[in-house]
């Protein structure tokens, strides 16, 4: 054991000239699982896979993958300039590896929880979630336009206190790989402790769900423990089985409209509002609207909580706490 | 010595890998098509409506439902006189609240419905004797807009 170790954990102290591309390592693995979770459906649950879906899926990985390698150079470039500015310098070893996994998993939780939070990164991560479909070939439905919305910058600030832009885009990288398997509903529920720590199906099957009870939860990425500090966990309930998609279903398989659809929103919006609500358009929740004609996430858990409190009797509190605004019948 | 100069130029890789996966991704849509994944879904009975409408619009609740004959669409509508359709998409189901009546066409037993978002397409629902009633009171939309 310690011959194997040594060396390995050695090797994490040399300097890495380039990120390490993780993911296109992964993609092979990524068609394999996805071919075995298709013969598993094909066996048990049929309807897991619509095939129009699925193509759309990929095709907005493809497109995803494209876009992502267009602006990669620029992204490394901006790592590459704060570090160079940076106010303390980080070594390569074992730890700071370790470290700079948990630090990228926690921004991406603020990351993500932001991209659900605020219209103008919903729009960008919308498409992540307009299958009405949880498998596989979910995971790799990525946004084409998280450039354009700065969401990367959520994931780089740590450049400017040393990590290395190498090892913060191949944790970056490592994160976006661990989270792929977690898009199925062929596993039902991991061990509790695994369930505690990790991000899993069940965990992620709440955070992809319509179900008012399940709407903004669940944001981590691989470590489950951000949404149990930040208050924004939510188990899994046999007796309110997950649905999937966006509050209005696109009805669509269209590529196109799946990618750019909240953007044209956004726009309209944006060209149609008064003066004084132009700004919270793109900054406010997704469903606010400065006349209410629209409904938040909110609003709706609050309007499914007056007829369903039996099922999450400590909902009212914890939206109390978030101050959000409860009936108490 | 051509495809050496095909490959010098700046993005010629990426195109040829996406041109590459956009093949493979093809291959595996026509895999999954042959083996006959996914399900033909259809509206079981008044109860799964109305279910398919509160989670498609917390809160809806439906006074009275028409089913498509092939139970692949339906029409409900609320006390407030909303009407919402739900139609098949794929192997699941969406819905759309209808704001006017002016996507509506009456031809005998059909009623074909399409509403403001083009994207979510039109839909032929056999309605029966009940179509023209539905139809008629479609009209209530147009008056309330």
């Amino acid at each position: 054991m310690t011959n194997f170790l040594a060396p390995m954990l050695a090797s994490l102290s040399h300097p890495i000239s380039q990120p390490i591309d993780v993911i296109a390592y992964a993609v092979p693995v990524f068609v394999a699982m996805i071919l075995i979770e298709i013969a598993w459906a094909r066996r048990h649950a049929p309807d897991a896979y619509e095939p129009r879906d699925m193509l759309t899926s990929l095709l907005m990985g493809l497109g995803s993958t494209i876009a992502g390698a267009l602006v990669a150079g620029m992204i490394y470039a901006a790592a590459t300039w704060l570090y160079a500015h940076r106010v303390a310098t980080v070594p390569y070893a074992w730890w700071s590896w370790i470290a700079v996994l948990l630090l990228d998993d926690f921004n991406y939780y603020w990351a993500h929880r932001t991209g659900h939070r605020v219209r103008w990164f919903w729009a960008a991560h919308v498409n992540h979630h307009t299958s009405q479909h949880y498998n596989l070939s979910t995971a790799l439905r990525q946004t084409w336009t998280g450039f354009l919305a700065l969401s990367f910058t959520f994931r780089i600030w740590p450049a400017f206190f040393g990590v290395p832009p190498e090892m913060l885009l191949t944790a970056g990288a490592a994160n976006t790989v661990g989270q792929f398997w977690i898009h199925t509903e062929a596993v039902r529920r991991m061990p509790a402790w695994f369930e505690w720590v990790f991000n899993t199906p069940s965990h992620h099957r709440v955070h992809h769900a319509t179900n008012p009870l399940y709407l903004d939860r669940n944001y981590a990425g691989v470590f489950m423990f951000w949404d149990r500090l930040f208050g924004t966990f939510q188990p899994e309930l046999d007796e309110e089985p997950a649905r999937y998609g966006v509050i209005r279903q696109l009805g669509t398989f269209n590529l196109l409209h799946s990618v750019f659809h909240e953007w044209k929103g956004i726009v309209k919006d944006f060209a149609s509002a008064p003066w004084r609500y132009k700004l919270a358009y793109l900054v406010r929740e997704p469903g606010w609207s400065h006349d209410g004609s629209r409904d938040t996430s909110d609003a709706i858990r609050t309007r499914w909580l007056e007829r369903n409190r039996h099922l999450a009797p400590d909902e009212p509190q914890r939206m109390a706490d978030e101050g959000i605004a409860v009936s108490h019948p | 010595m051509a495809l050496d100069a095909l490959l010098a130029l700046p993005g010629a890789s990426i195109a040829l890998q996406a041109i590459g996966s956009l093949m493979a991704v093809l291959l595996v849509f026509v895999l999954v098509r042959a083996l006959g994944v996914g399900s033909d879904v259809r509206i079981a009975d008044e109860a799964e409506a109305r279910a398919l409408a509160e989670a498609a619009h917390c809160g809806f609740d439906p006074i009275e439902i028409a089913l498509d004959r092939a139970r692949i669409g339906a029409l409900l509508r609320n006390r407030a006189g909303e009407v919402m359709l739900i139609r098949r998409h794929g192997a699941r189901f969406a819905a759309r609240v209808l704001s006017s009546h002016a996507g509506a066409r009456l031809d005998r037993g059909f009623l074909t419905l399409s509403t403001e978002d083009p994207h979510f397409g039109s839909i032929t629902l056999d309605l029966g004797e009940r179509a023209q009633v539905w139809a008629a009171s479609l009209r209530r939309l147009g008056a309330r807009a």
